[in-house]
């Protein structure tokens, strides 16, 4: 089997006899972007941060493609590019200069590979100014670059749009999307945003109070399992539904018939509907929303 | 690693501190020698009214004294141990003599000597933490730290880059500080004075002043001995500056603490000279040129030797204390 690209061993963190992260565990493939959703103080950076090596896991291991970081910080952290909340640029530099600086402590960086770094972010016009000039949007463009000059296997990304307006946002993740689709490149982030996570993320692990508490594919987690018929007359699609499929259907105030079935037998559901003389308007999968789910997931009232 | 070196210098040469510096520099040394000028001026317009001669024949006064002194080392009574320091007072007043110079009058190399005395123990250490307490400390401050230690670097690469680069920077400015002190003091005295000869080597031996391993050196090769001593004074300050800036990691904290250190150390030093312990911290140990000049000894027991020790103890200590700290430190910035 291959390697991943970043497998998480029983990591736990304990900050001030406050354990931070209990004991999670889970791993990243090549090419998957994954999204790491989570309320404030969930410990989320706390993760990120001893990925990174920036912090010292209390215990578990970390390992960055085949590299523990604890052993072979040097390897590992040559497959890794990041951004820790924000970017962190020199701001007595020019953008250009502080990728030059960066790209000098690694040994494979060179100036084509910089360049190329600020055309993917779309920086060559303004590259050469002061990053004290800088709009956020445009610190967050040489934040990326940054990340990316040395072409990283793993691209460990923290509140990536924080301070971002929406069109900020959207070209962020545009720009992160087609990295992931052109390039195989893995992608962490962590958010506290569904939106963003579900745009741009495959899989999705929600973490709170320092345990991971739900863990799976995007599309799958909001799945439920559900159809939704939409009828000129629910109350006798109910009746259809019941006796011919022993179905428990229920209808909602929007006068929509919903019911739990599997998608196999849809079209034969589908056609007795129409045979009875029901007028069949749309049928659809129903979806909880993320939030929905975040929101039961995470529901807590008190900061422990 | 010379990438890290070379990386380190451009950060600290576009922080601008070395221009802040060396405005400073100029500042200082100008008004100091404009300041010494002024007075030398005054003395001499004194001397030549008190003395109603309308001018002052500083030669005849030391061909006079050079006359005594050689009639003394004749005299058969004179006690052995007299007969070097008679010596070089004659090979002193020789050499103002044969090249009319009065002895008194202030030259580039005695001004640069003066301004890094006074200096040493409080002006230069304040002038090196401004260079360094923000080396590292800053980084904490921009957040830029994360984006240093997530490289493929081990964290002692990354700090051995900047303690190199801030002894490069440290070196440099006890060089510029010489040159500033040497041209422009001479562009108020117009002397250079390096070929002068200086006693030094005055030892205290139970209290008394012992000449007997005076030696004479020229001015020249005394700057350089008293640079040479500052420098490492610099160097000590600069390792010292960096742990803190690594404990601190929030600059004006930094400097703070460093400052409350040096001006305390002075209080200590005025006021508990008594206590042989405060013999031990590095502020009391800072004015190593001092000890050239003979009856310095501000504590019982301390020479230039166990100062010169005393500090390199303090200034290893700091970076060892600081290397520890830096690559163990979790970054929750």
């Amino acid at each position: 089997m291959e390697t991943p690209v970043l497998k998480v061993t029983n990591l736990s963190k304990t900050i001030k006899k406050k354990e931070i992260i209990k004991d999670i565990s889970f791993q990243l493939n090549k090419g998957e972007v994954l999204g790491f959703l989570g309320p404030n103080g969930a410990g989320k950076s706390t993760t990120l941060r001893m990925l990174v090596g920036l912090s010292r896991p209390s215990a578990g291991t970390i390992s960055i493609c085949g590299h523990g970081i604890g052993d072979d910080f040097v390897q590992a952290m040559s497959h890794v590019g990041c951004i820790i909340e924000g970017p962190d640029l020199y701001e007595y530099l020019s953008g250009y200069k502080n990728l030059e600086l960066l790209g000098a402590m690694s040994p494979q960086v060179t100036r084509a590979a910089i360049d190329e770094a600020i055309a993917l972010v779309g920086m060559e016009k303004r590259i050469h100014d002061k990053v004290s000039i800088y709009s956020m949007g445009m610190k967050q463009r040489i934040g990326l670059a940054q990340a990316l000059i040395h072409q990283p296997d793993l691209l460990i990304l923290d509140e990536p749009t924080n301070g971002l307006d929406p069109q900020g946002i959207h070209e962020f993740r545009e720009i992160v999307k087609s990295l992931a689709k052109d390039t195989g490149i893995s992608v962490l982030i962590s958010s506290h945003l569904i939106s963003e996570v579900q745009l741009m993320c495959d899989r999705v692990r929600i973490i709170n109070q320092g345990i991971i508490v739900r863990d799976g594919a995007v599309t799958e987690m909001l799945s439920t399992g559900e159809i939704v018929w939409v009828l000129n007359n629910p109350y006798h699609g109910q009746k259809i539904l019941s006796e011919q499929f022993q179905l428990d259907a229920r209808i909602t105030a929007q006068n929509e018939l919903i019911a739990a079935t599997d998608l196999e037998i849809l079209p034969i559901i589908n056609a007795a509907l129409i045979s009875s003389g029901l007028e069949l308007k749309t049928v659809t999968t129903k979806n909880t929303t993320l939030e929905e789910l975040f929101l039961s997931l995470t529901n807590q009232k008190t900061i422990q | 690693m010379l990438n890290l070196i070379r990386n380190e210098v451009t950060k600290l040469l576009l922080k601008k501190k070395l221009i802040l510096i060396i405005g400073l520099l100029i500042i200082f040394i100008t008004l100091l020698s404009y300041g010494q000028q002024y007075t030398y001026e005054k003395n001499i317009d004194r001397f030549e009214n008190l003395s109603g001669a309308g001018t002052y024949d500083w030669k005849s006064l030391a061909s006079q004294r050079l006359n005594d002194l050689e009639k003394r080392l004749d005299s058969p009574y004179i006690p052995a141990d007299g007969i070097a320091s008679i010596e070089i007072e004659i090979k002193q007043l020789r050499y103002f003599i044969d090249n009319d110079i009065n002895p008194i009058t202030p030259s580039a190399a005695k001004f640069s000597v003066d301004f890094v005395e006074q200096g040493i123990s409080l002006l230069i250490p304040l002038i090196i933490v401004i260079l360094a307490a923000d080396l590292v400390s800053g980084e904490f401050s921009t957040g830029t730290i994360k984006v240093l230690l997530t490289r493929a670097v081990p964290r002692w690469k990354i700090l051995l880059s900047k303690l190199i680069a801030l002894l490069l920077m440290t070196t440099l400015v006890v060089l510029i500080m010489g040159l500033l002190a040497t041209l422009i003091s001479y562009l108020f005295f117009g002397q250079w004075g390096f070929d002068e000869p200086v006693a030094t080597g005055f030892r205290l031996i139970d209290g008394q002043l012992n000449a007997d391993a005076v030696i004479l050196v020229s001015r020249f090769e005394y700057t350089i001995l008293i640079y040479s001593l500052t420098w490492y004074v610099a160097i000590v300050i600069a390792a010292l500056t960096l742990l803190i800036s690594i404990i601190v990691d929030n600059t004006v904290s930094a400097i703070g603490v460093l400052m409350a250190a040096l001006i305390g150390g002075q209080f200590l030093q005025f006021f508990l000279s008594d206590w042989p312990i405060v013999k031990f911290f590095f502020v009391t140990n800072l004015d190593l040129t001092r000890y050239l000049t003979g009856s310095y000894q501000p504590i019982p027991g301390m020479s230039l030797n166990f100062s010169i020790i005393t500090l390199g103890i303090w200034g290893l200590l700091a970076l060892l204390l600081g290397f520890q700290i830096f690559s163990r430190k979790d970054v929750l910035v």
